[in-house]
């Protein structure tokens, strides 16, 4: 039975890659077969090199065969399993039971870091197989609970280990997650901006995606930074997910349960946010999963970016399809897109004139609309602050993070109760039908809606928008039905509702 | 004789010489194949190694192992497998090229370079 295992990546997931071995008489050459990309195959120069280190060397033809045959292997971090599986075809070391190797190794012997190490662990806690990595893999493998992992320096340690001349030292369950980490920037620490703050309170509670528009300088950056902190903390599974991803892309771990933000910039490629590229790698969007994607200069976007974005953001997944074959990445996120009103940035100011023309002002706006607004629930003006409230150093500060974080876990434990039988997570995932049957309105509310809807001339899927938001702050406030109060306020919030140019 | 053939034979002989004194089991010696003639074969721990010997003497532009290039490699190793399969030996084996510098004194300086084929990826 073949023992030495490898592994190579495909999207987030490990999956095994049996290292066969055979060596016959001949001339010196190693052959790998069995799909192996241009890292692969190189991998033979390093193994020989670091079983030489070892005063090992290898002789005859060997044929080195990655099985199942099918799938493309790529990446360095299979070096560790080819060494170990001549070695042991060479009767030099014993593994006596299947176990799974992973690591790139340098000339001398020594075992370098690799990505993918956190889904590997996944793999082998799957299969129950042991599993021997990278020294600087440990701390991130040490976050996967109930695998038998041991990490290696040098393939000197790990041959002598295999052997039985001494031992390796097992990864021990790394340290908990940190529970509560200090918000960045906290709520109170923003002057001002009571309106933002709200609608970023509705946003954590319902899952809405948010749209903050408002002059440079207005603050519309560091409110998107204080949503992650609002949101609720990681659960243990969401956690993994995130590890997973950051893990698969290589990315330094740390144990948090701080949901993560990404902030990218409009003039980011398709492919660095969707993922993709020749090695198929995760982009900003899958990064950005069970946390905040901010994207600023909205307006700036390509729009082949923006549509691509459509579908993550509707299905909580992407896929990414190559010649090599198709992957999928986790893509579950809160959007915050941020924008100026104009192309100037100050209109609706109350100092600065804007100096935009009408038409200027009207083909910024054109390039807004499009499909991707019809995701975004919540829309919101976030004006400059006056001098007067800018140099205001003492007094009355908003709420905190903490507090309002207590009142969005409140709203989504009632959302969880509410949709979790019909399969959903928040208002926000409500599709049109259920939202139709299942949102109770008073009478009064019904009238005002009617009343409203005619006079803002609110389409369909406006009024659906508005009534998602609605039930959002129901929930916030802990009431059973919606009524005109909840209605007016999720109005105030609709498309257009609040832009200078509507007023 | 003319010149260069004697200084070939001479370096041959000791080649075959040190090589002996440094653990290698002398098998052959100017194999004539069809392909090609292989200098000295040799046995060391288990590996069968064909032995190409080359002589110069001092001040040519080039040093003698730089005077075996890709093809006369490829020779080596279309040769060496013919010889592998005449005698049917099925192990291992290698190609390694004995460099010897005749100085200004006359005195010969004998240098010996492992397994030449190792590192070019498709031998």
């Amino acid at each position: 039975m073949n023992v030495v295992n490898g592994v190579t990546l495909r999207g987030i997931e490990a999956l095994k890659v049996e290292v066969e071995v055979e060596m016959t008489g001949g001339l010196f050459a190693i052959s790998v077969v069995g799909l192996p990309d241009a890292t692969v195959k190189e991998a033979r120069e390093r193994v020989r090199a670091a079983l030489r280190s070892l005063g090992l060397s290898v002789r005859g033809r060997v044929a080195v065969n990655l099985a199942p045959a099918d799938i493309p292997k790529e990446g360095a971090l299979i070096d560790l399993p080819i060494a170990i599986g001549i070695a042991h075809a060479m009767g030099e070391v014993r593994v006596s039971r299947p176990t799974i190797f992973m690591g790139e190794l340098a000339l001398d012997g020594r075992v370098r870091r690799v990505r993918g190490a956190v889904p590997a662990a996944l793999l082998a806690r799957k299969l129950g197989f042991p599993l021997f990595i990278p020294e600087g893999n440990a701390r991130e493998v040490s976050l996967v609970k109930g695998v038998t992992a041991w990490k290696v320096g040098h393939i000197r340690d790990l041959f002598a280990h295999l052997q039985g001349f001494s031992q390796l030292e097992p990864i021990a369950p790394g340290e908990e997650a940190e529970e509560n980490p200090e918000p960045d920037p906290d709520l109170s620490d923003i002057k001002g901006q009571a309106a933002a703050k709200r609608a970023l309170e509705i946003a954590a509670a319902g899952h809405h995606n948010v749209l903050m528009t408002g002059s440079p300088g207005s603050g519309k950056t560091l409110l998107a930074r204080a949503l992650k902190d609002i949101l609720p903390p990681l659960s243990d599974e969401e956690m993994m997910e995130v590890l997973l991803v950051r893990s698969t892309v290589g990315l330094p771990l740390h144990s948090s349960r701080r949901r993560p933000f990404r902030a990218i910039h409009h003039t980011s490629s398709t492919i660095s946010v969707c993922g993709g590229g020749t090695n198929l790698r995760p982009g900003e969007i899958s990064l950005a999963h069970r946390g905040v994607l901010f994207l600023d200069e909205f307006t700036e976007f390509r729009r082949d970016l923006l549509e691509s974005l459509r579908q993550p953001l509707e299905d909580g997944f992407i896929s990414v399809s190559r010649a090599s074959g198709s992957v999928t990445y986790p893509a579950r996120v809160l959007l915050v897109a941020a924008c100026n009103p104009c192309p100037c940035g100050f209109l609706g100011d109350p100092q600065e004139p804007c100096r935009c023309s009408p038409l200027a002002v009207e083909r910024y706006r054109r390039k807004m609309s499009g499909p991707i607004l019809d995701r975004i629930d919540l829309h919101v003006t976030v004006p400059r602050l006056t001098p007067d409230e800018l140099v205001q150093f003492e007094g009355q500060v908003g709420e905190n993070s903490a507090d309002v974080r207590q009142r969005v876990l409140r709203a989504r434990e009632v959302q969880w109760r509410r949709w979790g039988p019909l399969g959903f997570q928040c208002n926000a995932e409500l599709p049109e039908r259920a939202l139709r049957r299942q949102v109770k309105i008073d009478a009064e509310g019904r009238r005002f809606l009617k009343d409203v809807a005619g006079r803002v001339r609110l389409s369909g899927r406006g009024i659906s928008r508005v009534l998602k938001v609605a039930r959002t702050i129901a929930d916030l406030a802990g009431d059973e039905g919606l009524t005109t109060v909840h209605l007016a306020e999720a109005l105030a919030f609709r498309e257009g509702g609040d832009l200078p140019w509507n007023r | 004789m003319a010149k260069h053939i004697d200084l070939g034979a001479a370096g041959e002989s000791l080649a075959a010489r040190e090589l002996s004194r440094l653990g290698y089991r002398l098998v052959d010696a100017n194999v004539r194949m069809k392909m090609g003639e292989l200098d000295i074969v040799a046995e060391e721990d288990g590996e069968m190694v064909v032995v190409e010997v080359r002589t110069r003497t001092i001040g040519r532009m080039l040093p003698p192992e730089a005077t075996v290039g890709p093809s006369k490699i490829r020779k080596l190793v279309r040769t060496g497998r013919a010889y592998m399969d005449r005698i049917g030996w099925e192990g291992p084996w290698r190609i390694d090229i004995a460099a010897i510098t005749v100085g200004p004194d006359g005195k010969p300086a004998l240098e010996i370079f492992r397994d030449i084929t190792v590192g070019i990826i498709e031998p």
